[in-house]
């Protein structure tokens, strides 16, 4: 394609893309008339009376929403981590029955519809009375389809020297899954954050399971952006912001190893 | 899976099953249950036709409550609904991104890095966030749909979240501003692993742009578009947190944005038509997710035929 027509459909696409959320920010500052001015892009003064009104707790506990979410995110994604990357190595690595029902089943995470299960899965934690546990909640996404796949072809790449090496040691398989863990330290970064990212933007089942009282940072927008609280504008778009930021940075930090590993993916 | 690297696997059954007993677990416990609660309560009678209600004519049966999700117009009409919204954001996407990752390709390489990031930013935000934005800056008489597409053109200001034909498109553009960036990516990477003799044979030979994408291209990444489609398919099913926000849990006016997932809520749960059916909602979800499955299992069949 034409170098020229290249850079003007991507610069605008980036633009078209990208721009909404520097209005976003910028307008977290901004008053509900100047919000309603869509064209404006500067707020008239930097005042952050939005951010002040979230963490003051009139309208709800937003810092134990946030602490809430990070700990249901990062250690769902932690545990989803370590448990997959076993599965993934066992299959990768290992001879033992029923192997490829275990492929199988993986799948079939993948392609049934999460959100489908949700009402399902609050039944079944109903009847556990496990309902309104964040720890409940942080374990029934642990089981991913896509982080057994994902591992699956990690651990296929990895030479079969090191486990013949392993053997000759006189180790175990579990041993060496444990030593082999470094090595793969940028695939579980970037499954790290994948799971992260995925658990952040969960809405249904925390509706569902963690009730009102408990909220989640996708329930809690949910609460802002409704009117009948009659909260400013800015108040929802700070909140927004401070959604983004977690992962903004992470990404940021892991960027190069996201693409590098993704890229390895593509090609097996 | 067949591996053509049997016989040096490593023969350890139980400290294998050891390590994949968690996921095991966590499967059974928080999957393979649910799938059966959710089929069990789908087959068992409604609170609605017990007590002082039974007795009119209705008896019931296991798949009484599949027939009762069969003929709510309602939910063919989420289905219909969801089915145009998974197309127009499938079709959407999937051009733009492959048009967006060829382009970005042939982007100076220090430029590349920061486009992609850029592209990126969307889906770092909630599905909620998205909607607020969307109807802060985007809709709305003055908003930049109207000030910068519909008016320049020509055309009078659309009320989008008021005209029921609109609201769906508006559902759509959401989507599609989400993963653009997540399968330009992807696919970018797929053409970057595409053997770089084949862009030199394409320059020496003096390739239109066409026929680069059509020998190429396309053919180099035409399994990640399948992928990305399948992909598209399962999030477009489950899709519920954007149109919630947007819509706070209504279907919008004549609930021309009453997507899946919505429908089985308002089923299940009082606000909007609450009708607290949880027979009925679980027996549209286990309809529409088995369907689903089947349907991204038949796709992915067809992924590794293309493949070998």
């Amino acid at each position: 394609m034409n170098r020229l027509f290249s850079s003007i459909l991507t610069g605008l696409v980036v633009l078209i893309t990208a721009y909404p959320f520097a209005w976003m920010f910028l307008s977290s500052f901004k008053t509900n008339r100047e919000i309603y001015q869509p064209g404006k892009m500067l707020p008239e003064s930097f005042d952050p009376f939005a951010y002040k009104l979230l963490f003051s707790g009139e309208l709800f506990d937003f810092s134990s929403v946030l602490v809430r979410s990070l700990l249901l995110a990062g250690g769902q994604a932690f545990f989803a981590c370590l448990v997959t990357a076993a599965t993934g190595f066992a299959l990768a690595k290992g001879r033992f029955r029923g192997k490829s029902l275990l492929f199988w089943a993986a799948l079939l995470i993948i392609l049934y519809p999460k959100q489908a299960m949700s009402l399902a899965l609050f039944e079944w934690m109903a009847r556990l009375e496990i309902t309104g546990n964040l720890y409940g909640l942080m374990l029934s996404g642990v089981a991913s389809g896509l982080g057994v796949i994902f591992f699956t072809q990690v651990f296929r790449k990895v030479p079969d020297e090191l486990i013949d090496l392993a053997k000759v040691e006189g180790q175990g398989p579990l041993f060496c899954f444990f030593t082999l863990l470094p090595l793969i330290f940028p695939a579980l970064c970037t499954y790290g954050i994948l799971h992260f990212f995925l658990c952040w933007q969960e809405h249904l089942l925390p509706l569902l399971t963690l009730g009102s009282v408990q909220l989640t940072l996708p329930l809690a927008l949910a609460k802002l952006g409704d009117s009948s609280y009659n909260t400013p504008e800015a108040v929802g778009l700070a909140a927004g912001v401070l959604a983004m930021l977690p992962l903004l940075l992470l990404f940021c930090y892991f960027f190069r190893r996201v693409r590098s590993a993704l890229a390895d993916w593509v090609v097996s | 899976m067949p591996n053509k690297r049997a016989g040096r696997l490593w023969d350890n059954s139980g400290s294998f099953l050891l390590l994949i007993s968690p996921f095991l677990l966590a499967w059974a416990f928080f999957w393979v249950v649910p799938l059966f609660t959710g089929v069990d309560l789908a087959m068992q009678e409604s609170h609605q036709f017990s007590g002082p209600v039974s007795g009119t004519g209705y008896t019931h049966s296991p798949f009484s409550n599949f027939e009762r999700a069969i003929n709510d117009p309602k939910f063919i009409h989420s289905l219909e609904n969801t089915s145009l919204f998974i197309v127009g954001s499938i079709l959407i996407t999937l051009g733009l991104s492959f048009f967006l990752a060829v382009s970005v390709y042939e982007l100076n390489k220090k430029i590349q890095g920061i486009c992609l990031f850029f592209l990126l930013i969307p889906s770092f935000a909630l599905p909620g966030s998205l909607a607020t934005l969307f109807y802060l800056f985007f809709h709305g008489k003055s908003g930049a749909l109207n000030q910068f597409l519909v008016i320049p053109l020509g055309f009078d200001p659309i009320n989008w979240m008021m005209d029921p034909s609109w609201i769906l498109p508006c559902l759509v553009l959401q989507a599609v501003w989400r993963w653009t960036g997540v399968i330009t990516l992807v696919l970018y990477c797929g053409i970057r692993a595409i053997p770089h003799w084949q862009f030199e044979v394409a320059r020496i030979e003096g390739a239109s742009a066409w026929s680069k994408v059509r020998t190429i291209l396309f053919p180099g990444t035409r399994h990640l578009l399948l992928f990305a489609g399948i992909f598209l398919l399962v999030d477009g099913v489950a899709a519920f947190s954007g149109a919630y926000n947007l819509l706070g849990g209504s279907g919008g006016v004549l609930d021309a944005g009453l997507l899946f997932v919505t429908y089985a809520y308002q089923v299940a749960f009082p606000g909007g038509s609450g009708r607290f059916d949880l027979p009925l909602a679980s027996a549209a979800c286990v309809l529409v997710a088995g369907t689903t499955a089947c349907f991204a299992w038949l796709l992915l069949q067809v992924r590794k035929h293309m493949r070998n």
